[in-house]
C-alpha cells in the first residue's frame, strides 16, 4: 500500500432492522492514491454511502455495525480509532460534503460561525484569525461579497451557494482527502456545472484526493480518473475512467451505460433496460448478487460469488462470464 | 401558432397562459404581490406526439402542466382541448372532460394513498366517473395491471409492498383507467434509479404506441427528454424561451439559455467530456415574485444588451417550426451546438 493515501480492506457493515439484518457492505476493498479523483458509482442501496460513512466512523451504532475490515490512513486504522481520535481526523485531514446542503448546515448558526468552528477546533486559530480565513474561504468557492456574507444564515443562501459553503467548510483545514457524497444530485444542471467547475479548479489548486460518490455516470465521466462500480454491497468493477466506458466488463456496468439516454444522441432506439429489482440484502449472497437480473448468467453464477479479477490493464471485474463470448471466463 | 399546422392535428392549444399565486401579508391577508409562476405561455400539442417541457426547478413547468389540466385555474389565457376551451368549463362539464386528460406524478410514494389497496387505487377513477360496476371494475383493474407489466394478482396489496418503479407503474395504470387521450407526465422518472428509469420510459413509449396517447412530458433531465420527445419546449422563469422539434432544438439551439443548459448536461463518455466546452452561467435563477424587466434571462445571459432590459423579446418563429424568444437569435443560426459531436 505504499502509494495509497487511503487503503480499505475487507470492509463489512450491517444494520439491524425489525425485518432482519441488512448486509449493506459485504467485503469492500479499494485504495485511493494521492491527488486522485475516485468516482464511486451505484444505485440507491448499493452500499456506496455506507462504505464511506463506515470509514469515517459515522455509522450510528446501533443499529449499524462495522463487522470487519480495516481502513489504513497514514499508518493508522481509521476503524480502530476512538471517537475522539477519529473526530480529530474528520474535518481536518478528511473533509466531507453531503447531498443535501440544507440539512447539513445548522440553520440557527451563521455561515461564518460554521466556517470558523473547524478552524478554531482543528487548527487552533484565534477567533480573529478564523474570521479572516473564513472570508478567504468563501471567496475561494466563488461567493460574491464574501466578507459581508459571513453574518448571514444558511436560509439566506440558494441551494448552489449552500453547497459552495459546504465545500468551503470541508476544505477549511486543507484536508488530504475530500469525500463528496452526491454533492450535486439535489442541484439544477446549470448549478451542477458551476459546482463541478469549482471542484476541478480547487483540485488543481489544492491537490487533494477526492472520493466522489454519485449515481450519475455523466458526472463521473467528466470528473473522475478512476471509477469503482458497486452493486448489492460489493465492488463489481473497477478501472480507469476511459477504460471503464470503452470496455465495460460486468453485465451490470454494461447495462447501466446502455440504459442511459444521451444528450448528444441522434438515434432513438428503445432504451436498454435491466429487468428486475436490486437485491434486498437480508442475507449475504452465496451467489453472484447480480445473477437474478443478468441475461448472461450461467449455472455457475448461482453457485459461487465471483471475486474481482483482472480483465484488462488496471481493470478488474467480479463476473464469471466473459461477456464478449458469453462463456465462462 | 404556426399557420401551416393542420388544425385537426392539434389536440391541445395553450394560448398566453398565465398563473400567478398571490402573496398575502398581515392580519387582513392583503395581497402584496404575486409569484408569477407561469407568465404568458403559448404552445400546441399535436395528437399522438410527446411534447417535452424542460427547465430548472422553479421555472414553472409543473405549474404549466397542472394549469393546463385545470388543477389550478389560470389567472388568464386559454386552453383549448379538442376544440373545447377548458378555462370556461365548470362543474360537471369539466369533470366529463377530465376523463380524457390524466396525470402521472413525480413522487410514487406520495401520489398513492397508503391506506388503499392497489385494486382500489386503480378502480377509483372508474367508480368516480361511474363508467363501470364493481365487478367490471375489478376485471378492468386486472387488465390494467397486466398492461403495465405487474402481476394481476397484486390487487389486494398495499403500496408500501412495492418498489418505486412498481409504484410508478401503479400510477400509470390509474392514469390509463379511463382511457384518456392526453396524459401530463410530471417528472415521472426523476425519483427512480437509473436502471429502473429505462424500464418505465420504455413502458410509456409502448403504451403511447398501443393507445395513440399524447404526452406532455415534464422533466429536467435533458438527455431523457431528447430520447422520449418529438418536440421540446424550454422554460425559464415562467416563460417558454424556445420550442422546436427534438433534433432541431438539440442540434441548433438558438436561445442562449438553451445553449447553456445543453452545455451543462454531462455526457457519459470521458473522451467527449474532456474536450467539451462549457458555458457556465453565473448566479442563480431570480425570484419569480420579482422577475427582471424585459427578457427574463438577461441577468444571467452572456450576450445581454441594453435593449434586453427595456422590452420583452417576442416568441417568434425564426425557422419553420422553430420558435425562440431572443432579440439576437439570428447570431446563432450557424453556430455549433454544445452537444454536437
Amino acid at each position: 500500500m505504499p502509494d495509497s493515501l487511503l487503503d480499505v480492506q475487507g470492509l463489512e457493515t450491517t444494520f439491524k432492522t425489525p425485518e432482519g439484518v441488512v448486509h449493506a457492505v459485504n467485503g469492500v476493498s479499494f485504495g485511493l492514491k494521492e491527488g486522485e479523483t475516485l468516482g464511486v458509482v451505484g444505485e440507491s442501496g448499493c452500499g456506496k454511502s455506507v462504505t464511506m460513512l463506515s470509514i469515517l466512523g459515522l455509522i450510528a451504532s446501533p443499529p449499524g455495525k462495522v463487522e470487519a475490515g480495516k481502513a489504513d490512513f497514514f499508518g493508522q486504522d481509521l476503524l480502530k480509532m476512538s471517537k475522539d481520535e477519529i473526530r480529530a481526523v474528520r474535518g481536518a485531514q478528511i473533509g466531507m460534503v453531503f447531498q443535501d446542503p440544507m440539512t447539513s448546515l445548522n440553520p440557527v448558526l451563521t455561515v461564518g460561525r460554521q466556517l470558523q468552528e473547524p478552524l478554531m477546533l482543528h487548527l487552533g486559530m484565534t477567533k480573529k484569525q478564523a474570521e479572516e480565513r473564513a472570508a478567504q474561504l468563501l471567496e475561494m468557492v466563488g461567493i460574491p461579497n464574501a466578507a459581508d456574507r459571513l453574518e448571514d444564515y444558511p436560509h439566506q443562501f440558494s441551494g448552489g451557494m449552500r453547497q459552495r459553503v459546504m465545500i468551503a467548510i470541508a476544505l477549511s483545514c486543507s484536508p488530504q482527502v475530500l469525500i463528496a457524497d452526491e454533492p450535486t444530485t439535489a442541484l439544477d444542471v446549470t448549478i451542477q456545472a458551476q459546482i463541478m467547475d469549482l471542484v476541478k479548479r480547487l483540485r488543481t489548486e489544492l491537490g487533494m484526493a477526492i472520493i466522489w460518490i454519485t449515481h450519475d455516470l455523466g458526472v463521473v465521466a467528466g470528473l473522475a480518473q478512476r471509477v469503482i462500480v458497486m452493486y448489492g454491497g460489493f465492488i463489481i468493477e473497477e478501472a480507469q475512467v476511459d477504460e471503464l466506458f470503452a470496455n465495460p466488463s460486468h453485465p451490470y456496468t454494461i447495462g447501466l451505460i446502455g440504459s442511459l439516454p444521451r444528450v448528444d444522441q441522434t438515434e432513438h432506439n428503445k432504451l436498454y433496460s435491466i429487468e428486475g429489482l436490486p437485491p434486498m440484502l437480508f442475507e449475504k449472497p452465496t451467489h453472484c448478487p447480480f445473477a437474478p437480473r443478468c441475461k448472461w448468467a450461467l449455472e455457475h453464477c448461482w453457485k459461487e460469488n465471483p471475486m474481482l479479477e483482472s480483465v484488462g490493464p488496471e481493470h478488474r471485474a467480479a463476473c464469471w462470464v466473459d461477456t464478449k463470448t458469453g462463456r465462462h471466463r | 401558432m404556426s399557420s401551416n399546422n393542420n388544425h385537426k392535428d392539434i389536440l391541445m392549444r395553450v394560448d398566453n397562459l398565465v398563473k400567478h399565486f398571490p402573496i398575502m401579508k398581515g392580519f387582513f391577508q392583503k395581497q402584496v404581490g404575486a409569484v408569477r409562476a407561469v407568465d404568458g405561455v403559448s404552445f400546441d400539442v399535436r395528437r399522438g406526439e410527446t411534447l417535452g417541457l424542460v427547465g430548472e426547478s422553479g421555472c414553472g413547468k409543473s405549474t404549466t402542466g397542472r394549469t393546463i389540466l385545470q388543477l389550478y385555474r389560470p389567472t388568464s389565457g386559454d386552453v383549448q382541448f379538442d376544440g373545447v376551451n377548458l378555462v370556461t368549463l365548470k362543474g360537471e362539464d369539466l369533470r366529463m372532460m377530465r376523463r380524457k386528460m390524466q396525470m402521472i406524478f413525480q413522487d410514487p410514494y406520495a401520489s398513492l394513498n397508503p391506506r388503499m389497496t392497489v385494486g382500489e387505487i386503480i378502480r377509483e377513477p372508474l367508480m368516480v366517473h361511474q363508467v363501470a360496476t364493481e365487478a367490471e371494475g375489478n376485471e378492468r383493474v386486472k387488465q390494467l395491471l397486466e398492461l403495465v407489466k405487474l402481476n394481476p394478482s397484486f390487487t389486494s396489496r398495499y403500496p408500501h409492498e412495492f418498489s418505486g418503479g412498481q409504484r410508478q407503474r401503479i400510477g400509470i395504470a390509474r392514469a390509463l383507467a379511463l382511457q384518456p387521450s392526453f396524459i401530463v407526465c410530471d417528472e415521472p422518472i426523476s425519483a427512480l434509479d437509473v436502471s429502473i428509469q429505462a424500464q418505465v420510459v420504455n413502458l410509456l413509449e409502448e403504451l403511447q404506441e398501443q393507445f395513440n396517447l399524447t404526452y406532455l412530458f415534464i422533466a429536467h433531465d435533458l438527455s431523457m427528454v431528447r430520447h422520449i420527445s418529438d418536440r421540446v419546449a424550454v422554460m425559464y422563469l415562467g416563460v417558454v424561451v424556445e420550442l422546436a422539434t427534438r433534433d432541431e432544438l438539440y442540434n441548433h439551439p438558438l436561445h442562449p439559455y438553451t445553449q447553456a443548459l445543453l452545455s451543462a448536461v454531462p455526457v457519459p463518455d470521458p473522451v467527449i467530456e474532456s474536450t467539451r466546452k462549457r458555458t457556465i452561467l453565473v448566479g442563480d435563477v431570480p425570484s419569480p415574485a420579482n422577475p427582471p424587466s424585459g427578457c427574463r434571462f438577461r441577468t444571467r445571459c452572456p450576450i445581454a444588451e441594453a435593449v434586453c432590459a427595456e422590452s420583452r423579446p417576442e416568441f417568434r418563429e425564426i425557422k419553420p417550426g422553430h420558435f425562440v424568444a431572443c432579440f439576437f437569435a439570428e447570431r446563432f443560426l450557424h453556430a455549433v451546438s454544445p452537444v454536437q459531436v
